[in-house]
């Protein structure tokens, strides 16, 4: 991917925004949820939700760490863009009756995990380390999550919202590819040792150890609902593909560490990740809720309502 | 020349004119003024044709605004002996920023005891920090002691300002009215223009809209849905008193400021009574004041362990002020402090936590209908809309068109940024002297200070032109490009040009704002009125 012109690209994303008014929630449709579909859809739009609201607050980081002033401020409106998807993918859960009140639906362990993880660290952790991780998020859970969704739902007011959701998140990864580029750029012995001096924070560490059950997390759940996992997978792919396809972003040692992390995720038969990752999984899930600190304030900060 | 209105026309006025020869005789820049005095009694025959506008004053020293800076400027001037002075004025009364900046709240965030006037003190203040009411209460009481009303002409606003090379005179043109000056005195201030920003949809939002600048008294808050945008020096001053009144606050914010403490409080009986008997204990807490604020420059303006100490000083006041860890880095700065002007208040950050009151950081996408949708995608509505946005700085252009010798263009010179010889006086715009013209802002001290160096500067170049009995003082080229280039190599240095975005800086990064150094500084730099860097046009 040729890299983009960020001036330009902001002046866009400016010129582009919608807001949760500018969809009828109340229109026909909802009643093509099945009921079938109705338990499971439930579940998977609280994971895409806390999804988008972890990827918004990884945003936030990356903005105060952002190089330029252009840079900082499309992240600070990539924040409220991800935020803005939480709040409308919970207008979808509001409009098909799958809120309890105005609760916001509560996030799996491994969310909450990573959420407690973003809320300590995130804004410590060096730009070209989020700003990898993210693109490979959005790339596979977004793109693959709502590819599936698109593919299930019919409510057409779902097909609307996530039209502007895609839109977004095409121009999210368009400049995430290109930052990868941008710090892959003039890779020297020096430079890629410094940038994979982090892997040795412990902060970082703990970071790592809340992803890694999440990304297997999210397959299992994502297989529980009736998606092919290969779905996920291929989605994981576009991820080296895309970021691979310079040299600048191949030299990007980040680029190449979660690739090659893609690479185990996606062999499910690499037992040397998956055993002791799973079992990982499986250790978080006994966490009594009781043992984690109370959410951080901007947790808070979802709505469904378009106005307020 | 008392300022009566005048009708007639210049040939009536012979003693007025200047030659009307293209090229005055120019005088070598280092010979005394005085030197020249004999060749004012050869008067030139006026090649100048009567001009159909009529001249409603005509005067040795006209000034322009009557704030601080004009009124400082008049109470100087006639001090001096020169009584020959119009000021004026485009509103109906005196008080410049105090006049029109009455928002609830308002103050100033340097102590009252140096933001007044040294030649001037009141031993009155009621509190460390007065309010608007107080300090434009300050701006009548110099207006009405120093007897200064009757020079000034009310609703005249200027529309244009011109040199007459020939009769070496200013020319103001306000309305339908012409008034002339042998100098003038630009004291129209550097932040007195505000409109109401430039956001998408400002036009198609219904409910009521207030200006911080131009505020609104007979809107009734009570009860009311309201939205502040904007957190700089007014929006931390108006958002506390809001809070108190209106149903609900939304504050938005695009960067946050650093905020310190503002130690405000009631001046006790006896410290006023002090003051008034014995005034030098005034002047004791103003300099000690001075002092504490000169001593401030090493952190604020340059980049110090001094700067570290401040940061600290605000991070500890956020930490103990502001419980939520998020809230906190919302309202963390991330520029070093100074880069932008530091803010002072006790209960910005208290009022924000108030139950009615929530701190949006989300960008503003556009104004609707109802109020105001955010990127996240929620409409938020209000009944009124606060805007706290601040003022229409121009740092390539000026107030008005000003022409000078030639007709040449002060905002065609300044297109890539204002530049003016020690602040005061630009090459090519004879005997007009400007209070905050370029490069003359603090950023740690009272403005009050800077507006009296300033003013003094303006008064002993007004002497020299009497005394010298010369047409006409204006800065040699090379003297302004000089001292500009030692300014900006200066300003390099500075935590203005640190790399954040304020008003000080053009879009181009440019510092045209602010005077880098202590007040102390720029008060040696305007002590001496330099004839060698002028040349001198001799009256003929």
């Amino acid at each position: 991917m040729a890299s983009i012109d960020l001036d330009k690209m902001l002046l866009k994303i400016k010129s582009t925004q919608w807001s949760l008014s500018d969809i009828d929630w109340d229109a026909p449709g909802a009643d093509m949820i099945t009921e079938e579909q109705w338990p499971k859809l439930k579940e998977f739009m609280a994971d895409l939700m806390w999804i988008e609201h972890v990827g918004a607050r990884a945003f936030a980081a990356m903005s105060k760490k952002a190089p330029t002033d252009t840079l900082k401020e499309i992240y600070s409106y990539f924040h409220a863009e991800e935020q803005r998807h939480a709040n409308a993918e919970m207008a979808l859960m509001k409009r098909w009756g799958m809120l309890d009140g105005d609760e916001i639906p509560e996030p799996n362990i491994n969310l909450r995990l990573v959420i407690e993880w973003l809320d300590r660290y995130a804004d410590e952790m060096p730009l070209y380390v989020l700003g990898t991780v993210v693109p490979m998020l959005e790339i596979a859970l977004d793109g693959a999550l709502c590819k599936f969704l698109l593919d299930t739902v019919d409510d057409p007011v779902c097909h609307q919202a996530f039209e502007k959701i895609n839109d977004d998140e095409s121009r999210h990864l368009g400049v995430g590819f290109s930052v990868m580029e941008m710090q892959g750029h003039g890779a020297t012995y020096i430079k890629t040792v410094k940038m994979l001096a982090p892997l040795l924070d412990p902060r970082l560490l703990l970071g790592i150890a809340s992803y890694f059950p999440l990304l297997n997390k999210m397959r299992d759940n994502i297989v529980e609902l009736g998606l092919p996992e290969e779905k996920l997978y291929a989605a994981m792919e576009k991820f080296e593909k895309i970021g691979g396809r310079t040299a600048d972003g191949r030299s990007n040692p980040w680029f190449q560490i979660i690739r090659q992390h893609a690479k185990f995720v996606v062999n499910r038969s690499n037992r040397i990740y998956h055993v002791p990752v799973d079992a990982m999984v499986k250790l978080t899930g006994y966490i009594p809720k009781r043992a984690l600190p109370a959410v951080p304030s901007w947790v808070k900060e979802l709505t469904y309502r378009p106005s307020a | 020349m008392s300022t009566e209105t005048r009708t007639e026309t210049d040939s009536a006025k012979p003693q007025q004119k200047a030659a009307s020869k293209p090229a005055a005789k120019r005088k070598p820049a280092a010979a005394k003024p005085r030197a020249v005095k004999s060749a004012a009694v050869k008067k030139a025959p006026s090649k100048a044709r009567a001009r159909k506008d009529e001249v409603a004053a005509r005067c040795e020293v006209l000034i322009i605004g009557a704030g601080f800076a004009g009124l400082g400027a008049a109470i100087r001037l006639r001090q001096q002996g020169i009584e020959d002075v119009v000021i004026l004025e485009r509103a109906g009364d005196v008080g410049g920023t105090w006049r029109d900046n009455t928002y609830p709240g308002a103050a100033c965030d340097i102590p009252s005891n140096l933001y007044s006037f040294s030649f001037a003190q009141n031993p009155e203040w009621s509190r460390s920090f007065s309010g608007g009411p107080e300090i434009l209460k300050y701006v009548h009481y110099l207006t009405d002691t120093y007897h200064l009303r009757p020079l000034i002409r009310f609703h005249e606003n200027v529309a244009s300002l011109s040199y007459d090379q020939a009769q070496g005179l200013w020319r103001a043109v306000t309305g339908d009215k012409v008034f002339e000056g042998r100098s003038v005195i630009m004291a129209q201030g550097p932040l007195s223009n505000a409109s109401l920003p430039d956001m998408p949809g400002i036009d198609t939002y219904q409910g009521h809209k207030i200006h911080s600048a131009m505020w609104d008294h007979d809107y009734d808050f009570t009860g009311k849905r309201v939205a502040v945008i904007g957190t700089g020096a007014s929006g931390i001053q108006i958002i506390p008193e809001l809070v108190k009144k209106a149903g609900f606050v939304k504050v938005f914010q695009r960067t946050p400021g650093w905020v310190l403490p503002r130690p405000d409080f009631q001046t006790p009986d006896w410290n006023r009574g002090l003051f008034r008997r014995f005034p030098a204990s005034q002047d004791a807490m103003r300099k000690a004041l001075f002092m504490f604020h000169e001593s401030m420059a090493l952190g604020i303006i340059w980049n110090s362990p001094l700067t570290r100490l401040i940061e600290r000083i605000g991070k500890a006041h956020l930490r103990f002020q502001v419980k939520d860890k998020w809230l906190r880095r919302q309202l963390t700065p991330d520029f070093r402090i100074g880069c932008k002007r530091v803010l002072m208040s006790s209960d910005y950050y208290p009022a924000l936590q108030k139950e009615n009151c929530k701190l949006i950081t989300w960008p503003i996408a556009r104004l609707s209908e109802k109020g105001i949708r955010t990127v996240e995608g929620i409409e938020h509505q209000f009944d009124c809309i606060v805007f706290a946005t601040g003022f229409d700085v121009s740092h390539s252009g000026t107030p008005f068109p000003v022409s000078g010798i030639d007709g040449r263009q002060l905002n065609e010179e300044w297109s890539r940024g204002a530049q003016a010889y020690k602040s005061i006086n630009v090459s090519g715009y004879p005997n007009l002297f400007m209070t905050f013209g370029p490069n003359s802002g603090p950023g740690h001290n009272s403005a009050l200070v800077y507006m009296e160096s300033q003013i003094d500067y303006a008064v002993r170049g007004i002497r020299a032109l009497r005394d010298g009995n010369l047409k006409a003082l204006n800065v040699k080229p090379d003297a302004q490009a000089a001292h500009n280039e030692a300014i900006q190599k200066r300003l390099a240095k500075t935590n203005w040009n640190s790399g954040c975005k304020s008003w000080y800086l053009t879009e181009d990064g440019f510092n045209a704002t602010m005077y880098p150094g202590f007040a102390t500084q720029f008060a040696r730099q305007m002590a001496d009125l330099d004839l060698d860097d002028y040349e001198l046009i001799i009256a003929n």
